[in-house]
């Protein structure tokens, strides 16, 4: 009857704890039930859907791992994963050196500051359809605007800038470099202004040249937002999907056709939900792996 | 000498970056059927009209597209942001057991993109009924953890005192988060609310396989369906694109400072 009164201190204390502890989880809790539903179980889902035949009207049968073995004995799927890597070697270091030459522009005392800044920045608030609808249409080899002006610089020459194997991973560079470039300039601003004024106030008194500034100083001082802008844009170069989609379909051939594009038609297109589950596993943990060396190359540096 | 050449540089290079957009408006702004190839193309003014814009928005979804573009950013946005707080609050201000598994549980959301998932996703979409519906946009879009990774850092900031002496006038934990932490990070909520919203407006592959109506489609997954059209001219095509880029335009001149400074932090701190 007494025994409330007489209860120890220590259960006392254990409950109250568990009580914080589930006070805390509370707060938590809003934000789990959509990652739990649309994050943590599809990944799940996926690992087991990999493992059937498994179409839109639900699973078929149970194939253990035929679906990874046929993606392995898939030339396909080696053509596409390396589409999918050439666009980052071409795409990530060609937007990362961009935006910091915008940014070290924007740095200095220019004229129309913030207007020149916003005119780098303004296409990356467009979506994925408005740029390569425009771009579509400015690399049009009859009638578009590209080839135009490249013939004023004297290269008159009709290029089939997206029917073209040659050139279209750097039609595709361009527009994806035009539409993102701002964000990194952002960035690379952000670090820049970061960097203490008097340390090249020091090295201008020691006689450094701006070169020696800048290898010395500068790019020291952005190394922090360079490793998180390498690792964002190998990230987002993977992911590459829209602007093939829109501007060449996957072609000409199936020379831009990318992973995601891949999936995607085997998914939906093709409807073999588990071979596509199969494909997602097999490129998520080839992305995982890049993201770890990146993590231990970058680190050892450190 | 040096700073007249960077100058015509940046302005150079700047022209060259809004040299698509003009173009798309000024293609937009001829007559149905016009072609605009050469340098006196470029500069005859004097057809310029609206008939494009008025065929697009009268013989097409587009303004409605439009405004489910907005609907989804705003809710999505929102609720990121509410989610995000409260989560970034008990992370940051309350001490238990669990947190630093739930903490790990959480962040390996940013490791594997949505992009990576799109098959068991959309099945579990299909089983929730939620095909061709707004929800099925801006649920997924409630699990990207770089908010609380944000909020939480900014939460830390919040001193210790503030907190000690609004519990001995004896507020709750909810009365703290309410009246101490919200209006303290509302800098850290607009910037996160920025991405959020950029994030939400040109997300493209998973609307494009979810919504299957004209009628809940959006903006960015329904423009496309303008190239299959194959009767559409050049010029109504950058009439579609352009009424798809106006309003982002709009909004960006209106507000870019915070829209660079929200981008800019979003990015550098996650």
């Amino acid at each position: 009857m007494n025994m409330k009164s007489i209860e120890l201190p220590e259960k006392r204390a254990l409950g109250n704890r568990a009580k914080a502890e589930l006070k805390a989880i509370m707060y938590i809790v809003p934000f789990l039930i959509p990652f739990a539903i649309f994050y943590l179980w599809p990944v799940l889902r996926g690992t087991w859907i990999s493992l059937h035949v498994w179409n839109i009207q639900g699973m078929q049968r149970y194939v253990g791992l035929d679906n990874y073995k046929r993606i392995f004995e898939n030339s396909d799927f080696y053509k596409y994963l390396w589409n999918s890597f050439y666009f980052v070697l071409i795409g990530a270091p060609t937007v990362i050196v961009l935006g910091l030459i915008l940014a070290l522009i924007i740095n200095q005392r220019i004229w129309f500051r913030t207007l020149i800044r916003s005119a780098y920045f303004l296409p990356y608030v467009l979506s994925v359809s408005v740029i390569s609808f425009i771009w579509l249409k400015l690399f049009d080899p009859k009638n578009g605007p590209v080839n135009a002006l490249l013939g004023l610089l004297g290269i008159h020459q009709d290029i089939n800038w997206l029917t073209d194997h040659r050139f279209v991973w750097w039609a595709i560079t361009i527009a994806t470099d035009w539409w993102t470039v701002g964000f990194v300039m952002v960035l690379f601003l952000a670090g820049l202004q970061e960097i203490p004024q008097d340390h090249y106030e020091a090295a201008t008194i020691d006689g450094a040249g701006t070169w020696s500034k800048f290898w010395h100083i500068t790019m020291p001082g952005l190394s922090r937002v360079m490793k998180i802008q390498v690792f964002y844009q190998v990230i987002s170069c993977l992911k590459l999907f829209g602007q093939v989609q829109i501007m060449t379909g996957g072609g000409p051939g199936d020379s831009t056709n990318t992973m995601i594009r891949y999936i995607y038609v085997t998914g939906f297109k093709k409807d073999m939900f588990g071979l596509a589950s199969a494909q997602s596993i097999v490129f998520c943990v080839i992305m995982l792996l890049i993201a770890v060396i990146q993590f231990k190359l970058t680190d050892r540096k450190d | 000498m040096n700073k007249w050449v960077l100058n015509i540089i940046a302005i150079v290079l700047a022209v060259l970056f809004v040299f698509p957009l003009i173009w798309m408006l000024l293609v937009s702004l001829k007559p149905d059927g016009t072609n605009v190839y050469t340098m006196s193309d470029w500069v005859h003014f004097a057809d310029l009209t609206f008939s494009n814009y008025k065929k697009v928005l009268t013989g097409s979804a587009i303004l409605r597209w439009t405004w489910n573009s907005t609907v989804i950013g705003v809710i999505t946005t929102l609720l990121s942001i509410l989610l995000s707080s409260l989560a970034a609050y008990s992370f940051s201000k309350m001490p238990f057991k669990s947190k630093g598994f739930l903490f790990v549980l959480i962040t390996s959301g940013l490791l594997i993109p949505t992009e990576a998932i799109l098959i068991p996703l959309y099945e579990t979409t299909l089983h929730l009924n939620l095909i061709d519906n707004m929800w099925a946009i801006i649920l997924p879009g409630l699990t990207n953890p770089i908010g609380i990774l944000l909020l939480k850092q900014f939460m830390d900031g919040v001193p210790k005192d503030y907190i000690e002496a609004a519990q001995i006038d004896g507020s709750g934990t909810f009365r703290i988060w309410w009246n101490i932490c919200l209006p303290l990070t509302k800098s850290a909520m607009v910037s996160v609310g920025i991405f959020f919203l950029i994030l939400s407006w040109n997300n493209f592959l998973w609307p494009y396989l979810t919504i299957t109506s004209e009628e809940n489609m959006i903006l960015s997954a329904g423009l496309p369906t303008f190239l299959s059209n194959n009767n559409m001219s050049l010029n109504m095509i950058m009439t579609a694109s352009g009424i798809a880029a106006i309003p982002t335009i709009v909004v960006f001149a209106l507000l870019q400072r915070h829209i660079v400074q929200g981008v800019a932090m979003s990015g550098v701190k996650g």
